[in-house]
């Protein structure tokens, strides 16, 4: 019986996964920035499915290709081009650092811009001046100093308003996006603290359940127990 | 209009970034959350009883008049308008239908119910038959009374108060009846009580009853209108049949709150044309239409019959709507922006038609100016300032919106936009602490961006983890605060869970909230109850003078009275912010 001779791969003088692995490259290149996971790899029928996984790790030594995890599913990973930055969706943008948003900082950031606010002579700030602030002094783009004024506007903290021209305006061009802190410390008055949200029932997460005669009742309620303490 | 163009936006956005991926798309229908399922948007379903708003209105009856008059009460607020046998069939205890007929006759008494008839069709032989349409508003106002008195208290003296609070405790009565009554307790005399009655007409607090019964015309046999006449645009017919039955019933302004009316004070407590204590006058009155009845009101107008009076509670809604619109402003604004709207209130009330007005008539600074200076505070305001206020009021920003609207050198009073930053000031705080500080992030946005936006793009604009923005949005789509439109999408390789896009629908919202705060009213006074039920003993004793309570006794004594006070005063805030929502 004879044996069938292994192919001497220094004989050959080339790799017989190269042109696997091409093609898998190929296949990780043209998905750009979002990369491609191992199920979509393994959507290609050309390749042997057994193969995948010593290619994928070859590609990786090789410096051609890298694992992303996903700001989702940190364990559900793509694999993206080196010369691709990962997309928003794979990373969750620029807040966040290795798929968890970076709280800390935004706060931070959101603390600052109403520092600037009450620091400010006249109390009002064009977009300019924090676009100008926090793009020197805290490396953000204006995208992102556009966000956290946006943020804190939905905080209810500041307020966007359009120049007038007057009075606390007057160093301002007409119609210039500025921010103005809202409350009394601004001069402005303050929202409503809501009769509703202010008694029991208002923050009540079982409002649903309760009836005059029920298990949950008016007269047994715990939270209004708490309340009706002195 | 605008919504919906910027609705189908992101839907053929996402539509066009999944076809890129072959993806093909398959719209599900609009989700509303489990509680809400049964909403539908249509004005009918939009009006302001909500389930426990009868609950609450049923409780209000059975405190005040007992169980057997709450049970009619609740049976015409779920049913609708029945006639009096119907009644007496269809509600839950065996009631006879004299019994019916008395307990109607009570809350006709009492302003909470309003006779009506259906003109039979040309040709028919049956006659009417007369129904009872209760008056749920009318049934809320009743834990209003002490702001309403209060109202005229402030504005007309304590004379006109004590008027006011017979009219008020008896629902209905003559100047007669009103000496009378003077008699057995204030004793300010009789030229004093016509004075102030007379008073509280001219200021249209107390008007003439209504029509005990009027007659509506059948529908049916109305000739179909010309699509587009002028005629069509100018007469807006009343869509709802509480509308169409309490239009028909007030008599014109000159006879509902007539300038001269001369009494005879010695004349019977009982008044013939009421339909309260004359059965028989129903009958006679069920065959005439409405413009019959117009020429029977005007008979009424003759000194020798005794005019009954009744508060006129729109009124006073419109005197509290007014009230809270000064109010919000300020608080929102400063107290000089609130003297100038006062002011506008006041120079353009005689033109208000409605009391839910959205935008007041048109008024020039020098009017504004002038009604200014006529009131104390705003005696040493020069024009200037006035007119820097109305720019203040004209301001727009992200945080507030124009509270007054300048037209041609005129301005004119923004109602709905005063009353709308009240009630999104009450829905947000009750967002921010029932869901949190992120959940009451995205509410704002989806407020602010008024349209469907997806789950990650709201996560995105609120800075919250994208992982649990769509646990946060369940929650309160869970508890019917928002709406959520679900796209299922199929094909192209593996699953894809659906795409869910998400929305603040206002009009859900704010039935949702009002459904709530009745709630809310209903456990206060339920809670209020139990607390003064349990320690009945003690306030019993604590009333004789000469039991004094010491020590433990008297601790708890103070406990109690502090419980009451906080539940009651509780109870008249939250009723202030329950009118934001349903009456202003």
């Amino acid at each position: 019986m004879s044996k069938r001779k292994r192919a001497d791969p220094k004989l050959s003088g080339r790799d017989p996964n190269e042109a696997h692995e091409k093609k898998l490259l190929d296949m990780i290149r043209s998905k750009q920035g979002a990369g491609a996971t191992m199920y979509e790899l393994k959507g290609d029928k050309t390749i042997p499915p057994t193969m995948f996984t010593r290619l994928v790790q070859s590609l990786k030594k090789k410096g051609l290709i890298k694992e992303i995890p996903t700001m989702n599913n940190k364990g559900h990973k793509h694999f993206l081009a080196m010369e691709f930055e990962p997309d928003k969706e794979l990373t969750g943008g620029e807040w966040y650092i290795d798929g968890t948003l970076d709280v800390s900082k935004i706060e931070d950031l959101k603390a600052k811009c109403v520092m600037i606010l009450e620091r400010h002579r006249h109390r009002v700030v064009t977009l300019d001046v924090m676009c100008g602030y926090f793009v020197k002094e805290e490396k953000l783009s204006v995208d992102q100093t556009k966000e956290i004024l946006k943020n804190l506007v939905l905080d209810n903290q500041i307020m966007e308003v359009k120049s007038n021209g007057l009075n606390e305006f007057a160093s301002t061009r007409i119609g210039e996006v500025c921010y103005k802190l809202t409350g009394k410390k601004s001069g402005n008055g303050e929202a409503r603290g809501g009769a509703f949200a202010s008694i029991p029932c208002g923050a009540c997460p079982h409002i649903g359940l309760c009836t005059p005669d029920g298990v949950i009742s008016p007269t047994t309620c715990v939270y209004f127990q708490k309340w009706l303490e002195f | 209009m605008t919504s919906n163009l910027r609705v189908r936006t992101t839907v053929e956005y996402i539509i066009y970034k999944l076809k890129s991926l072959n993806f093909t798309i398959k719209p599900a229908s609009g989700h509303l959350s489990p509680a809400k399922a049964n909403y539908k948007t249509t004005k009918s379903v939009l009006m302001d009883n909500t389930e426990y708003g009868i609950v609450y209105a049923v409780h209000i009856i059975t405190v005040q008049f007992g169980s057997v008059v709450s049970k009619v009460c609740e049976c015409l607020l779920r049913r609708g308008p029945l006639s009096s046998r119907d009644i007496s069939r269809l509600a839950e205890s065996e009631i006879s239908h004299n019994q019916v007929k008395d307990i109607l006759y009570l809350l006709i008494q009492h302003n909470c119910v309003q006779a009506f008839s259906i003109e039979p069709p040309d040709g028919s032989e049956s006659k009417a038959v007369v129904q009872y349409l209760v008056l749920f508003n009318n049934i809320l106002h009743r834990v209003r009374y002490n702001k309403f008195s209060r109202v005229v208290n402030e504005e007309l003296g304590r004379e006109c108060g004590i008027v006011l609070d017979g009219l008020l405790s008896n629902g209905r009565l003559t100047l007669g009846q009103l000496i009378e009554r003077d008699r057995d307790s204030e004793k300010i005399g009789e030229i004093v009580i016509r004075g102030s009655l007379q008073k509280l007409v001219a200021a249209h607090f107390v008007e003439r009853i209504p029509s005990p019964e009027p007659v509506l015309g059948n529908k049916e046999q109305e000739p179909a209108k010309k699509k587009g006449s002028k005629a069509a645009k100018i007469l807006k017919e009343p869509e709802t049949l509480e509308e169409r039955v309490l239009e028909a019933a007030i008599p014109v302004e000159a006879i509902r709150f007539p300038h001269v009316f001369v009494q005879d004070s010695n004349s019977s407590i009982a008044d013939n044309d009421s339909n309260a204590d004359n059965d028989s006058n129903a009958d006679n009155d069920s065959n005439i239409t409405e413009g019959k009845r117009k020429e029977r009101d005007v008979d009424l107008s003759d000194p020798s019959n005794e005019v009954i009076w009744r508060p006129n509670f729109e009124e006073f809604i419109r005197r509290l709507r007014h009230k809270a619109c000064v109010e919000i402003v300020k608080e929102r604004r400063d107290e000089g922006c609130a003297i100038v709207l006062r002011a506008m209130l006041e120079v353009g009330r005689s033109q208000e038609k409605k009391v839910k007005t959205d935008k007041s008539v048109p008024m020039s600074v020098g009017s504004i100016y002038e009604e200014v200076i006529t009131t104390i505070p705003g005696r040493t305001m020069l024009q200037e300032r006035v007119e820097a206020c109305l720019d203040q009021l004209s301001a727009t920003s992200s945080y507030l919106p124009a509270f007054v609207i300048e037209v041609d050198g005129s301005y004119i009073v923004d109602f709905k936009a005063i009353i709308s930053i009240a009630q999104k000031d009450e829905i947000e705080a009750v967002v921010m602490r029932r869901y949190g500080k992120e959940a009451f992030r995205m509410f704002r946005y989806l407020t602010m961006e008024g349209r469907f936006v997806e789950t990650d793009r709201i996560a995105d604009a609120a800075l919250t983890e994208k992982k649990d923005t769509p646990q946060i949005l369940l929650k309160m789509w869970q508890d019917g605060y928002l709406h959520m439109q679900k796209f299922a999408v199929t094909g192209g390789t593996g699953y894809t869970p659906p795409f869910l896009l998400w929305k603040v629908n206002k009009l859900i919202v704010t039935r949702q909230m009002l459904d709530e705060m009745y709630h809310a009213s209903l456990n206060l006074s339920l809670r209020l109850t139990h607390e003064l039920e349990s320690e009945k003993e003690l306030l019993l004793l604590s009333n004789k003078k000469d039991v004094v309570l010491e020590g433990a006794y008297e601790e708890r004594l103070i406990k109690i009275k502090a419980k009451r006070l906080l539940l009651s005063s509780t109870r008249f805030r939250l009723d202030d912010a329950l009118m934001l929502f349903a009456n202003f």
